[in-house]
């Protein structure tokens, strides 16, 4: 499909919306072409592929919102939501969150989304996979897991406001898992172009932090810790806070800044945390959203001071603010974070503990209240005691258990380097550096 | 028809030289409610529907998918399969064989004695209003901050067919309702209870559930534990581990682990691996009340098959049995491996997912012990009722489960609230510390995610109370 036909197909979603009877209607169609080498144990695993369309609606009657997502080529199904939509609406009382959809507003398409060379090579990754997983065994691996990930978008969108967009960019994402003995190590980069050196860097990194936690890891005792945290542990943390500056997760529950509002300090003032959707070098960047508003980027958090929340129209008029182009039909949501960055190298930030931890990987974070901030997360491969400013020995099976208000406000130095970082468990991708936090709670399990 | 294009799916795919190949029709249909307090914030329809194809060419896998029912689409996601795995044969050490299995030729349905369509929206809809209103009359000092529930309702179709012989059709309706309520105390700060009921079958399940009544009491029990809690005690103590909390610990430390997939690395990079090695069968993990059960065929449960996504008849799998590693998860790649028979935990998500090693309905077996009787020679303990916060390392030995709801045992009697104490052990330690089990069985919905792309599927976890003795619990920051 073609990038003006998704567009045409979705203002053809919404007009036959309309007709039928509601009285707004947006669409989005997406086409998604897709491949993904998954390794283990320095082999394939499986390859994927994947040729998809979807077809997602948002509709509104006398104040009720609905919203209806067919993954399906047969668009003929679609007239069958869109009916069974119509019924629900006269059964349901009108939502208290709606707002008209917006006007159009004039939208800059971004450039530079789409790079030839990830389509081209999505007909045959296997060189590509080739080579990530012998740059790793060249650095010393004996043995290498991840994925390597090429895609194709295109997405159209229509509103009934007279909206009609269309935009088609690429995406890379590759992964790496690297063992030597029980020592493992592991990193990441996403982007829109493919960049053979940024994969082969990814593999040279997961090899190298294998090589460095070599050796019989030690018992930590449970306490307070400096922790220099790297830029995987820092994106999925980071999502974490950029998922709960959406306005509709305030609202629910489940967000810290559910009783602070904009202007209240929430960090550390060294601290900035940018929702970036219009850099587009980033996974994730868009020109628009799913209202058709254009998307800009913003702090979220500004030297340590909470800026905004991320809202669409609905949440915006709930509020009592303005859209910041984050819909979401009904939750707004971050496109692609970025903090910027400092002036610490890596090994600054190790010469400032005297008593602490690198962590270079984490994953399961979870929540025992999230309008607390209650938390903790796992330190996964190379985890490593620093004492007196230098690295000693890996540790093995700690947790950071913290409360995510103390962990932004105790954030001391900022890396000068910035790594784009995209795996399972960071979505939406982050630009982030490393970071050296004071004083934050450890743990680990009893035997 | 689509059992026509399945069938030309898999002859094209062994014309083009692949050894194995399987072929699924998958399609999701799926309606929800969302609330907020007494209001109705959105509703949703989702209906996902397509083809996943898999082959064996070379020795290499390769899974392709569309959402286009077309023979023109259909073919070329098989072409690219092959053409695909064929390309990625030359990176492989070991090829993918499939165990010899005996494969199922069937079709069958999940109980549903009461479809969703009897029940208008506006009542589902106030059975969730409901839920605000039984909540907010129930605390006192508190005020709800917040209040959200949801309704969803789905079903399931597959047929799958591969060139083994399997011919597999299922139809399986779930319901699920879910709360999320945030108490607010000007002094004492805030407590939240995520909390999901989910099976399988139609909308009797509703009258089970008493969703409103439940809530309303386990608020006013959550105020108490927010106002009058007290800290945990700090030297080791007897700990009785609630239901709700023993059906997240088999599913993380002993389901988990137990995936033949991740035993092998499969999973390494993503949800990581196990701490069982293989030639571990036999090995003690525990005491000997510590029985785990997976089991997909249970009536009624949330993650009901009676044949996997490779055409294998369900059957109880016995992971760990009498405190002995017993069993693992397999599909027919692990089973052949490790030279044994699939016993059919191979499940994908949707049309668009692999086929991967996955739990069903994971539980601990139960004992013979009331309620009152493992409590009544504890001297000084606590009594874990819920949670909220989980996770566990990626071998799935050392895990972390903070208390939600929880009370002190103090010379056989249940006394006051205990905020957030903190089980934080090792698998070894857990299983081997067990040496009570309750006799009430009870199960727990929850959507396991697994593989990449990530894939969520519906599971039970479930067990009785049982009871761990000297156990030091650990404390949240604050």
């Amino acid at each position: 499909m073609r990038e003006v036909e998704v567009s045409e197909l979705a203002a053809r979603m919404v007009r036959e919306a309309v007709n039928r009877g509601f009285d707004e209607a947006a669409a989005r169609v997406v086409e998604l072409r897709s491949v993904m080498v998954k390794l283990a144990n320095s082999e394939v695993s499986v390859v994927q592929r994947w040729s998809n369309l979807s077809i997602s609606l948002y509709l509104a009657k006398e104040g009720r919102i609905l919203t209806t997502t067919l993954s399906s080529s047969n668009i003929d199904r679609v007239g069958e939501l869109v009916e069974r939509c119509l019924s629900a609406a006269s059964q349901l009382k009108p939502s208290p969150l709606y707002a008209p959809l917006p006007e159009p507003a004039p939208v800059e398409p971004l450039s530079g989304l789409v790079d030839k060379a990830v389509v081209e090579n999505m007909a045959d990754p296997a060189p590509l996979a080739e080579d990530l997983v012998g740059e790793a065994l060249e650095a010393g691996a004996e043995k290498v897991a991840g994925t390597l990930t090429l895609s194709c978008f295109r997405k159209g969108l229509a509103t009934s406001r007279g909206v009609e967009l269309s935009e088609s960019s690429t995406g890379v994402e590759g992964y790496l898992r690297a063992f030597i003995g029980e020592s493992s190590g592991q990193w990441a980069v996403g982007g829109r172009r493919l960049d053979k050196t940024a994969l082969r860097l990814v593999a040279r990194t997961a090899a190298d932090l294998a090589l460095r936690a070599r050796g019989e890891p030690r018992r930590l005792e449970p306490g307070t810790y400096d922790l220099v945290l790297s830029p995987m542990v820092v994106g999925n943390l980071m999502d974490l806070v950029g998922m709960m500056s959406s306005a509709l997760a305030v609202m629910m529950g489940f967000s810290i800044f559910a009783r602070v509002k904009p202007g209240s300090k929430v960090a550390s003032e060294r601290f900035t945390l940018l929702d970036e959707p219009r850099n587009p070098e980033l996974l994730g960047s868009t020109a628009f959203d799913d209202e058709g508003m254009p998307t800009r980027n913003k702090p979220i958090i500004e030297e340590g001071v909470l800026k905004t929340l991320l809202h669409n129209t609905k949440t915006a008029s709930k509020m009592g603010a303005a859209s910041t182009g984050n819909a979401g039909w009904v939750r707004p949501h971050p496109w692609t974070l970025r903090i910027p960055a400092g002036d610490a190298s890596l090994d600054e930030m190790i010469s400032e503990v005297r008593r602490g931890l690198l962590i270079t990987n984490n994953w399961y974070t979870r929540l025992q209240n999230y309008v607390e901030g209650i938390f903790s997360t796992i330190a996964r491969d190379a985890t490593i005691y620093i004492e007196y400013g230098e690295l000693k020995h890996p540790v093995a099976r700690v947790r950071i258990a913290d409360k995510l208000p103390t962990l932004l406000s105790n954030i001391e130095l900022i890396g000068r380097e910035l790594y784009d970082i995209s795996w399972w468990e960071v979505k939406p991708p982050v630009r982030a550096p490393y970071i050296l936090v004071r004083s934050i709670h450890v743990s680990r399990p009893f035997d | 028809m689509q059992e026509d294009e399945l069938r030309r799916a898999i002859d094209l795919a062994l014309k083009l030289g692949a050894s194995y190949a399987e072929a699924r029709y998958h399609r999701l249909a799926s309606r929800s409610i969302i609330t907020r307090y007494g209001d109705v914030i959105s509703y949703g329809e989702r209906l996902s529907e397509g083809i996943g194809v898999r082959v064996l060419v070379d020795g290499a896998l390769g899974f392709s998918a569309t959402n286009s029912l077309s023979w023109e689409h259909v073919r070329e996601a098989v072409e690219e399969a092959v053409k695909l795995a064929r390309t990625h044969a030359r990176l492989m050490k070991r090829c993918i064989e499939f165990a010899d299995a005996r494969l199922g030729r069937a079709k069958y349905e999940a109980l549903c004695a009461k479809p969703f369509d009897l029940m208008s929206l506006e009542d589902k809809a106030g059975l969730l209003i409901d839920v605000w209103k039984s909540v907010r009359d129930a605390v006192r000092e508190c005020k709800v901050m917040t209040l959200m529930c949801s309704f969803d309702e789905s079903i399931e179709e597959k047929t799958v067919i591969n060139s083994d012989g399997a011919y597999v059709e299922s139809r399986v309706p779930r319901l699920s309702v879910s709360y999320n309520f945030v108490l607010l105390h000007p002094q004492k700060g805030t407590i939240q209870r995520r909390f999901s009921y989910g099976a399988s079958g139609g909308l009797e399940l509703l009258s089970e559930w008493r969703v409103a009544e439940e809530a309303s009491e386990e608020a006013a029990r959550l105020e108490r534990a927010l106002v009058e809690g007290v800290e945990p005690p700090r030297q080791p103590v007897d700990v009785v581990v609630g239901s709700e909390v023993v059906g997240l610990v088999v599913h993380e430390s002993c389901g988990h682990p137990s995936e033949a997939d991740r035993i092998l690395g499969r999973e390494a990079a993503q949800a990581g691996m196990s701490f069982i090695k293989p030639g571990m069968l036999g090995t003690r993990i525990g005491s000997e009340h510590a029985t785990v059960i997976d089991d997909p065929t249970i009536p009624r449960s949330y993650g009901f098959y009676l044949y996997d996504d490779e055409g294998v008849p369900a059957r109880p799998r016995y992971l760990y049995r009498e405190g002995i590693i017993n069993e693992h998860l397999h599909n027919r790649w692990t089973a052949s491996v490790f030279g044994v028979e699939s016993n059919a935990a191979a499940r994908a998500m949707d049309y668009n997912s692999e086929p991967i090693i996955r739990m069903a309905n994971t539980y601990l077996k139960p004992g013979d012990y009331s309620f009152e009787e493992l409590i009544e020679d504890v001297e000084l303990g606590v009594y874990i009722r819920s949670y909220m916060e989980w996770n566990i390392d990626d071998v799935r030995w050392g895990q972390r489960y903070v208390g939600l709801e929880a009370y002190m045992i103090e010379r056989g009697e249940l006394g006051k609230p205990v905020r957030n104490p903190v089980l934080e052990v090792t698998t070894g330690g857990f299983y081997s510390r067990i040496d009570a089990v309750g006799r009430e069985l009870r199960f727990y919905p929850g959507t396991c995610g697994k593989g990449e792309p990530a894939q969520g599927v519906p599971v039970w976890f479930g067990g009785p109370d049982v009871r761990l003795r000297k156990v030091t619990l650990g404390v949240v920051a604050r």
